[in-house]
């Protein structure tokens, strides 16, 4: 079977993910992600109900142990500043960011 | 013996009885990663030096100077006559991919290697209450990801103290070598596939993963939001106890911190075993790999190596009294790993979505036309190789088009992957388990550069710890012996949700039975010299 | 010529008015403040941090679940929604994609010509409001102050069937969410925002056609504005022949026109997934109850009743129900009469509304209270005072905050109904005022006003208007 992943569906990928690879790079993930697919696929041949729940944690949560929501109390962070510290690019306490490319057509 | 050799247990002893200051302590420990480290990991490295293959690399970022200023306040609190805590003046090193505010918090990514952290972890936080002495954040694989630790953006990435020419696991390498060098005596690692365990297992020393829940997990760049579990790695399992019994416990910043009573961990570490049922699964003696050209599946049963410790401390366990069920099936086992690529892969993606050089870490220096192509740079130039493949395969299976035949059925996979433990455990089922005994990891510590490239073998090394990160149950890695070439080999138990305490307690009477074990006085390669 | 019909669905994005965000507790309004103040490490999205859900806001989702006729679920589910965005720190928003807090319900709309527009809801769910970003020069400026601010998305399916319809929806959905208190909905700091759905079909088919999304309306007028711009556009296209494709429109306020946005190419995957760092809500029967204490009698229910228990024509009944404080009031200060509550809603209505338009309150801040307008009514009734000095006291009251009966005593007001005095007074004003007696005999008898006038004057206002009419017609005989 081709690779399921094929070098146009690799940069569509890339591109989702707002990432950029070299091509080098790029050869060499694409070729691990379609010997991954390979794993994943033993997934197809077990046999289950389809009408299993599936399970976003492995430990059920009850009534009794999960903890309780939040109380609806205002409580400032103390140290704002130090957020803002780690900002690349502060003006004015903006941050900043090139524009998002927007075209308007009537 | 030196100081920094102590367990956690026996230093905390000395300083109450005020035969050690907590200065002494951390200089013990300091001396030590002067002697056996080398230079920590950075960001364009260079060549890896002859000098740097004789070291262990364990830190990222050593924090003499805050180290030094908590000993100090926990000196002052003893001759005040205050109490400094369960982990008073003990060395500990805290692995990079938790928030310590103050320091670095990188993920050994480059993405993150100006980060500073604004605020502490709840564990950590935890940790330096009790008096813990934070030495330095450990390296890892970047953002978790990897079992070797050779991911790390930040080189020369740890090494094992064992043989220095070979991985000690990962992702917490650095945490596993910082403890089994005698750098630290705890370290707080992180445990997604069996990233405590496995290199707790290559490197020698105890690794617990705590039910998903137990520990509190604000202020832990996350990987696998649902299988992420902080947990201790120690030298004895008592120190295990010791820091489990700090760290545990809900917290209002976690919505997924059970609010689950926490055992106290070592009044039960000597109990004994008489009477306890412990279960062994054939499903866990045999290991499978991807053909590298068929990619078809060969099972195997484990190296002999592998096998013999864990009969072997079957045999101890029944000579304490505890029952052994043998034949216990666990036949979900083999397709944790499957579930765990498209589970741990989607959520990684997710994850490291907000890495986008808007608020923090590292933007592209590069002029940008516009956003997009900042994202693009800032990202590309940020994420190592291993950061990428997570991020294309989790946006590949949740696709909308494929997450019904990927995702939806990884959680599907992952319930019947969670029902093998609840029959196995259930009190009034067939087998009515305290816990299962199996081996750690398929093969001992590889070389160095021996696997990494094939991302699917690398995967594989998980295969043994990935059931109980689907399930969510507890897991102990504990040293038990040394193979033919002098390293390491280990046994793993696992248990019901919220069973540390028994774990702790099997895994403390397996210490005492092998106790005399030649192996016991045999010291890693880098302390011989 | 070809008959159309236009079809329009709403989706709402509704702030709650809780004290703090969804899932951390920084405070849910920061209008005033200082860009990137209102922030901590939970709605930044820093790494290793995690949500925490408000109470509050599955207690006000309730409310506003139940008033809309919805059906809660026991438990629901959040899910991640992941896009990059820059007001989006962790890439993802936190929303409910298929398990939400409630399903159906609906919103039956009044129109003024006569009939009732049922508008069904197809989705209502709880998600996190991103920040904010400002256009400049090229560059884009981000303030996180609004990341995590608690929102209610509601989407009706599409019931409209004019722009009316669609204003009307809007004004009911306002009303109602400050009836209930969960939010003050006002759409120009953005507590309540649309987007419009619209297409067209001919009449009197059943199938629904390709829909453009009208985006950024910020009023009730412009959503009108831009809705029927849009049909008119639709028809055009559809009358020339061209077919209507599936565009997101922005619409441009000052300039009153559409324009397009940049297409979706593909419709945005979002790669929803169950949220692992929050457990479900469990919203079960005890807590549900206890939330529903709090649900009041809603607005349409209780203009149905002013009607036809309490005999208020509509007009009133819709007044005084449009406002919940007022609304409370009325009932009030009936119980509190106990008289004809027509009476009431009289006063309300004039004088009593004209205060509070003019000052800006809301009835609830009045120290003329319920219980002191039923005190000015039943003094006229007992005759005790007229109907002029009670408008006065109505200011009095409010400026002084003393009871009626006080500031009664107190200045005097009382009619004055003895006969003698004011009989005495009439002759004073007969006695001044010849020439227009005179004229009155002769027959110009619009001036027993005039006189009475004149007794009031002397009298302070305090005569019984009547008692002085009745003495004067007999001295003037």
């Amino acid at each position: 079977m081709s690779d399921p992943i094929t070098p146009e569906v690799f940069a569509h990928l890339v591109h989702l993910a707002a990432l950029e690879l070299s091509a080098e790079e790029g050869e060499y993930v694409r070729r691990q992600l379609n010997n991954q697919l390979k794993a994943i696929r033993e997934l197809e041949a077990i046999p289950l109900e389809s009408d299993l729940t599936g399970s976003s944690h492995g430990v059920p949560y009850t009534a009794q142990n999960s903890p309780a929501l939040r109380p609806d109390e205002w409580a400032p962070y103390p140290d704002v500043a130090e957020l803002l510290a780690q900002v690349p690019q502060l003006e004015d306490r903006y941050i900043i960011v090139p524009d998002i490319p927007h075209t308007t057509l009537d | 013996m030196e100081l920094c050799d102590l367990s956690a247990f026996e230093m905390v002893r000395l300083l109450r009885a005020r035969k050690a200051s907590a200065g002494e302590l951390l200089e013990s420990a300091l001396r030590r990663i002067d002697t056996v480290d080398g230079r920590p990991g950075t960001l364009d490295a260079g060549e890896i030096t002859a000098a740097d293959r004789q070291h262990v690399h364990s830190f990222i970022t050593l924090t003499a100077e805050r180290a030094r200023a908590q000993a100090a306040a926990v000196d002052r609190q003893l001759a005040a006559g205050e109490d400094p805590g369960l982990l008073a003046g003990v060395p500990v090193s805290i692995k990079d991919i938790f928030c310590v505010r103050g320091t670095p918090s990188t993920a050994a990514s480059r993405i993150l290697a100006n980060f500073v952290a604004p605020y502490t972890a709840v564990a950590v936080e935890r940790m330096e209450k009790a008096g813990a002495v934070v030495v330095g954040k450990a390296n890892l694989d970047e953002f978790t990801y990897g079992s070797s630790n050779e991911s790390s953006a930040f080189q020369p990435s740890p090494r094992n103290p064992w043989d220095l020419t070979r991985v000690p696991g990962g992702s917490s390498g650095g945490s596993a070598t910082s403890v089994a060098a005698g750098e630290v005596a705890l370290s707080l690692g992180t445990d997604t596939a069996g990233s405590i365990r496995q290199p707790a297992a290559f490197c020698g020393v105890v690794g617990l993963k705590p039910t998903y829940g137990r520990v509190p997990r604000y202020g832990l760049i996350a990987f696998g939001s649902s299988l992420d579990c902080p947990g201790p790695l120690a030298r004895t399992v008592t120190d295990a106890a010791l820091m489990l019994q700090v760290i545990a416990g809900p917290d209002p910043h976690d919505s997924t911190a059970a609010a689950v009573l926490v055992d106290d961990y070592l009044a039960a570490l000597e109990r004994g075993v008489k009477g306890l049922r412990i279960g062994l699964s054939p499903d866990y003696f045999q290991i499978s790999f991807p053909d590298p050209l068929t990619g078809e599946y060969h099972a195997q049963l484990v190296p002999a190596e592998i096998e013999a410790p864990v009969r072997r401390a079957a045999q101890l366990l029944r000579e304490l009294g505890a029952e052994i069920i043998e034949d216990v099936p666990m036949p979900n086992t083999r397709y944790g790993i499957p579930a765990y690529f498209v589970i741990s892969r989607v959520e990684a993606a997710s994850n490291l979505h907000r890495f986008d050089g808007v608020k923090y870490g590292h933007r592209t220096a590069q002029p940008v036309r516009d956003l997009t192509e900042m994202y693009r740079k800032t990202r590309g130039e940020g994420f190592g190789a291993q950061p990428k493949l997570r991020i294309l395969m989790g946006m590949y299976v949740s696709a909308a088009q494929y997450s019904e035949q990927y995702y939806r059925r990884a959680l599907q996979v992952r319930t019947l992957i969670r029902q093998d433990f609840d029959e196995a455990f259930d009190p009034n089922g067939k087998y009515r388990l305290n816990a299962l005994l199996t081996p750690t990891t398929p093969t001992p510590a590889f070389e160095l550069g021996a696997v990494y490239g094939d991302s699917v073998l690398m995967q594989y090394a998980d295969q043994l710890t990935v059931p109980a990160n689907h399930a969510g149950v507890p897991g102990i890695s504990i040293p038990a012996g040394l193979d033919g070439q002098g390293l390491p080999l280990s046994i793993q138990l696992l248990g019901p949700d919220f069973s540390e305490a028994s774990l702790l307690r099997i895994g403390r009477s397996y210490e005492q039975a092998t106790a005399g074990d030649a192996w016991r006085t045999h010291k890693p390669a880098v302390l011989r010299a | 010529m070809t008959e159309y019909e236009v079809i329009i669905g709403l989706e709402t994005h509704i702030q709650l008015n809780t004290t703090t965000k969804v899932f951390c507790s920084c405070k849910a309004d920061s209008w005033i403040d200082l860009p990137n103040s209102n922030i901590c490490p939970v709605c930044c999205g820093l790494p290793g941090v995690l949500p925490v859900l408000n109470r509050a806001v599955v207690e006000k989702a309730t409310l506003l679940a139940e008033a809309m006729h919805a059906e809660t679920r026991p438990l629901s589910y959040f899910d991640r929604k992941n896009y990059f965005y820059p007001d989006l720190p962790k890439g993802f928003q936190i929303s409910q994609f298929d398990m939400s807090i409630a399903k159906g319900g609906f919103l039956d709309l009044p129109m003024p010509q006569g009939y009732t527009r049922h508008v069904g809801i197809w989705k209502l769910h709880i998600e996190e409001d991103a920040g904010k970003t400002v256009n400049q020069h090229g560059r884009r400026l981000i303030d996180f102050n609004r990341c995590g601010v608690p929102l209610v998305e509601m989407v009706t399916a599409p019931d409209l069937r004019t722009s009316d319809e669609a204003a009307q929806y809007l004004i009911r959905l306002r009303q109602l969410l400050r009836w209930l208190g969960v939010s003050e909905a006002d759409m120009e700091k953005g507590h309540l925002r649309c987007d419009a759905n619209v297409s067209i079909r001919l009449k009197g088919s059943t199938q629904l056609n390709t829909k453009t999304e009208i985006k950024n309306v910020n009023s009730i007028d412009a959503v009108k504005n831009a809705i029927e711009k849009e049909a008119e556009r639709q028809m055009r296209e559809v009358e020339a022949g061209r077919r209507i494709e599936a565009w997101t429109l922005e619409w441009d306020e000052d300039r009153g026109v559409l324009r397009k946005m940049r297409s979706k190419e593909t419709e945005a995957d979002y790669r929803y997934f169950r949220e692992p760092d929050l457990l479900p809500i469990r919203l079960d029967a005890q807590w549900k109850q206890a939330i529903l204490q709090n649900l009041p009698e809603l607005p349409l229910v209780r203009r149905r009743r002013f009607v036809e228990q309490v005999g208020l024509p509509e007009y009133d009944a819709d007044i005084l129900t449009s406002e919940r404080n007022l609304s409370d009031y009325f009932e009030s200060a009936v119980l509190a009469y106990g008289g004809d509550p027509k009476k009431v809603s009289n006063w309300l209505m004039n004088d009593v509304l004209r205060k509070l338009n003019e000052s800006g309150r809301d009835a609830g801040q009045l120290r003329l209270t319920p219980a002191y307008l039923a005190d000015i009514l039943k003094l006229i009734d007992a005759g005790t005072i007229n109907n002029n000095t009670g408008k006065a006291l109505l200011e009095k009251v409010e400026a002084s905050g003393k009871t009626p009966a006080q500031i009664v005593a107190e200045e005097g007001l009382a009619k004055v109904s003895d006969d003698s005095a004011i009989r005495s007074v009439c002759q004073e004003v007969l006695a001044e005022s010849a020439k227009e007696v005179a004229a009155y005999r002769a027959g110009k008898l619009t001036l027993m006003g005039w006189f009475v006038g004149q007794v009031m004057k002397k009298m302070r206002g305090k005569a019984d208007a009547a008692l002085a009419r009745g003495i004067l017609e007999e001295l003037l005989q």
